[in-house]
């Protein structure tokens, strides 16, 4: 079973690598990295936390741009073009399908992100080289502590693609409901937050039923606001390993249990 | 027949270049107008802020700061007034900035430059500083700020001294401000205290403007300060008050009055502080 | 022994939301016999290409059974012995040749050893060794064709299953099939196949059945073939017949 998940995963990665898209997300990432290096003069004291945020930033959205456009597509066009008839006619179970695309998914952001981070890296050692007074909150293991959760971020969002795919056979559908998740995921806890606040102070009736609808939602949705170790990567902020292993778990978890549905889902469906 | 077909193409781009070149230099020349008339710009409040940023809360936070500062520089190039709304939107923004990163520095420099010196807003100044206090606890110099905002501006040397205190416990924090703590809650409003808290912003900051400005100021203080220890010479030997501050230098206390770099006249107070008419302020061009 | 039995298979499916159900597949059964090669021909939305479908478990029937080698598709461990080429097959575009037979090789549990000599023999065999290095994106609808047929025959399945294998291919093309399919018959295998060009069908089958509207409307012998071949029948102008009768009656007609 192995053998089979593993030769599907490479596959799907090959696709997704050798895919032109990707040096257009590249040239993207070069562009807001050159931009940092460009704009750091312009602040005062703190150039750390901005190089840090850009950087992070640039890796993050690239790893966005891959997920949504060529993770999907990735997932649809073998059901658009048919070549999933051609898979499955080999020995692959619906689940080995499903979690061999998934670690193929996996690989081809992996692979995106760590060139991206490379890149990353010798920017921040450059403005680092260029300002040295001014990078005083900068730590390098908490840096690389961010972006391991931004992969992880983006490993959720491409279990949310897979699952998505499994249900609809249109990648339009898939990406608006993969954005959607993630709008809903990364601004949850600001809205559950700021609710609870506003219901302790002030009226509280109104508010009650927003509130059990959003703690619903967040059963359902990931908080992807969990997963941003961004400000304490800008400010060099300390870490506790409870926090990251609880974090990992949640990730880890929540991921398991979406390609389990999504097998499930796709054990029903049918391929003409 | 192709050939004239290409010839075409090619006189057309040649006409429509400068039609284009018109348009580029006088769209940007209108923009340039228009920011100069504009008052203030539209603030998004923090809560939506924070939601709106979808998880890039620092880099917006960054963004929101250039902002200001090309807002602020602009108004200074163009050499327009600040008004009492511009301050508004500044205090307002920094908020902004503060709530989306409350950890990032660069907001509360420039809320201690601007705010204090030039727009005398100095509860609101502490108000913003204290925010970051809390969240920036390992950094001697926002209580250090307060302190001195208290000091200078809020003559409550007892608070100030406290803030001074709390930077001096703080890592990093210079040697001398145990001493000048102490020295605040002893002497107040002595000039000389002034002088070595001048000392340390003009090593703090390295904005040319800001610079010439503390330069200035220090100048004066340090002025003030050699008025007053003459002073303070001279009611200790001749156990009798001036008439006049030129008493001072027939005396031979001073070899001459230093001048007001503010160009304001000096005065003396019952405690034998000195002042100026000046207040210190530039004069209103 | 019948390799493949398909049982009273119906399947229907609604084209919109509005619209009334088709019935593509309408009590259809038929046994394939081990070693034989089995044409299944029709004029187009016949449900030949849902049959298949049925036939590996892509789709499952609304009532009825399949079964192979004595086992129902539906518990899906058939498939080890299965090859199967769809019409117009669409290959992952930017790998090789040789990835896309890796992936095939892994897919069914093939050491390196017989990968490597297999993957040469077939190669060889439909003319496409050369372009091993090549990407998919590279090839023609014929080898494209070629290499859908090495994917499927990779494993050395017993059981092949084609839908359209010649369809698109210069004459050339179509005798390497024809010729393939021949072999396959030597070495045992069953294939079951279905297409549009009643010339090949009729050289290449032990049996054949026409489909219409989804029903199995005429199915002929080898004696009925061995007459086509010898040229005293027409199977087109049997076609014709049959095909023109409209809807024709349940089960085979003799």
């Amino acid at each position: 079973m192995m053998q089979r998940v593993w030769a599907l995963a490479l596959v799907t990665c090959k696709e997704g690598i050798r895919d032109r898209s990707l040096y257009g997300i590249f040239l993207f990432a070069l562009f807001v990295l050159g931009l940092n290096i460009a704009v750091a003069g312009f602040f005062m004291r703190d150039l750390g936390k901005v190089t840090v945020d850009m950087n992070l930033a640039a890796l993050s959205f690239a790893g966005l741009l891959l997920v949504f456009f060529i993770c999907i597509n990735l997932m649809a066009k073998d059901i658009d073009k048919k070549t999933i008839h051609l898979v499955l006619s080999k020995p692959f179970s619906r689940a080995e399908y499903i979690w061999g695309k998934y670690f193929g998914l996996l690989l081809v952001v992996l692979f995106a992100q760590v060139i991206v981070l490379l890149f990353s890296c010798g920017t921040v050692a450059y403005v680092h080289g260029m300002y040295p007074n001014y990078f005083a909150g900068f730590h390098w293991p908490v840096f690389f502590i961010a972006a391991f959760f931004i992969y992880l971020q983006q490993a959720l969002l491409c279990a949310i693609v897979v699952f998505f795919s499994s249900i609809t056979s249109t990648s339009f559908i898939t990406l608006i409901f993969s954005i959607a998740s993630y709008i809903v995921g990364v601004s949850l806890e600001e809205v559950v937050f700021y609710l609870r606040t506003q219901a302790a102070s002030q009226d509280v009736v109104a508010s009650l039923q927003l509130q059990r609808t959003l703690e619903t939602v967040s059963w359902l949705v990931p908080n992807f606001a969990a997963f941003d170790f961004k400000i304490e990567a800008a400010h060099g902020l300390a870490l506790e390993w409870s926090r990251l292993a609880m974090t990992c778990g949640y990730g880890i978890s929540y991921i398991i249990v979406l390609l389990v549905l999504a097998s499930i889902i796709f054990k029903r469906r049918e391929f003409n | 027949m192709s050939e004239r077909f290409d010839s075409k193409w090619w006189l057309l781009i040649l006409l429509v270049l400068p039609v284009y070149v018109f348009f580029q230099l006088g769209s940007w020349e209108q923009r340039g107008r228009l920011r100069c008339e504009q008052t203030v710009g539209f603030l998004v409040p923090s809560q939506y802020s924070r939601v709106l940023a979808c998880g890039y809360k620092g880099l917006l936070a960054d963004f929101q700061f250039l902002r200001i500062l090309t807002f602020f520089g602009d108004r200074s190039t163009n050499q327009q007034p600040v008004t009492a709304q511009d301050w508004d939107y500044f205090r307002d923004s920094i908020d902004v900035i503060t709530d989306l990163d409350p950890y990032f520095y660069d907001p509360y420099v420039l809320t201690e430059g601007f705010m204090t010196w030039e727009a005398g807003r100095y509860q609101e100044a502490n108000a913003l500083l204290a925010k970051g206090a809390q969240y920036r606890h390992n950094d001697w110099r926002l209580p250090y700020f307060i302190g001195f905002n208290n000091f200078f501006f809020l003559k409550d040397y007892a608070a100030g001294a406290e803030y001074i205190m709390v930077a001096s416990r703080l890592p990093g924090s210079p040697g001398y401000l145990p001493t000048l703590a102490a020295r605040l809650a002893y002497y107040g409003g002595k000039s000389q205290t002034a002088v070595l808290f001048l000392k340390q912003m003009l090593a703090e900051n390295n904005d040319d403007r800001m610079k010439a400005r503390l330069q200035m100021r220090l100048q004066a203080l340090e002025n003030a300060a050699q008025i007053e220890e003459a002073l303070q010479q001279f009611r200790n030997d001749k156990k009798r008050d001036i008439s006049a501050l030129s008493d001072l230098v027939t005396a031979g206390y001073l070899d001459n009055l230093p001048e007001d770099p503010y160009g304001g006249e000096w005065g003396v107070l019952e405690n034998g502080r000195v002042f100026s008419t000046s207040k210190f302020v530039e004069p209103k061009k | 022994m019948s390799q493949i039995i398909l049982n009273s298979l119906c399947k229907s499916y609604s084209p919109g939301l509005f619209k009334k159900r088709i019935q593509a597949v309408d009590g259809l059964s038929l046994k394939v016999s081990s070693g034989s090669v089995y044409g299944l021909v029709g004029p187009n939305g016949a449900g030949k290409s849902t049959t298949i479908r049925m036939l590996l478990n892509l789709i499952r029937p609304d009532r009825g059974e399949v079964t192979i080698n004595d086992q129902s598709v539906a518990s899906g461990d058939f498939l080890h012995d299965v090859g199967y080429l769809p019409e117009n097959p669409y290959l992952y575009d930017h790998l090789t040749l040789r990835e896309l037979l890796q992936f095939a090789g892994r897919a069914c549990g093939m050491s390196s050893s017989p990968f490597s000599s297999r993957t040469q023999e077939l190669t060889s065999q439909t003319g496409i060794a050369h372009a091993l290095s090549r990407k998919l994106r590279t090839f023609s609808k014929g080898m494209r064709q070629r290499a859908g047929l090495c994917f499927a025959l990779l494993h050395d399945p017993g059981l092949v299953v084609l839908d359209e294998p010649m369809s698109g291919l210069d004459p050339l093309g179509r005798k390497m099939v024809c010729d393939l399919i021949l072999d396959l018959k030597q070495q045992g295998k069953t294939i079951f196949f279905c297409s549009h060009i009643l010339s090949d069908t009729e050289r290449l089958c032990d049996q054949i059945a026409i489909l219409h509207q989804g029903r199995l409307i005429r199915e002929f012998s080898i004696e009925d073939i061995k007459s086509f071949r010898a040229g005293e029948r027409c199977l087109e102008d049997e076609f014709v017949a049959a095909v023109g009768l409209g809807s024709g009656q349940r089960g085979s007609i003799k």
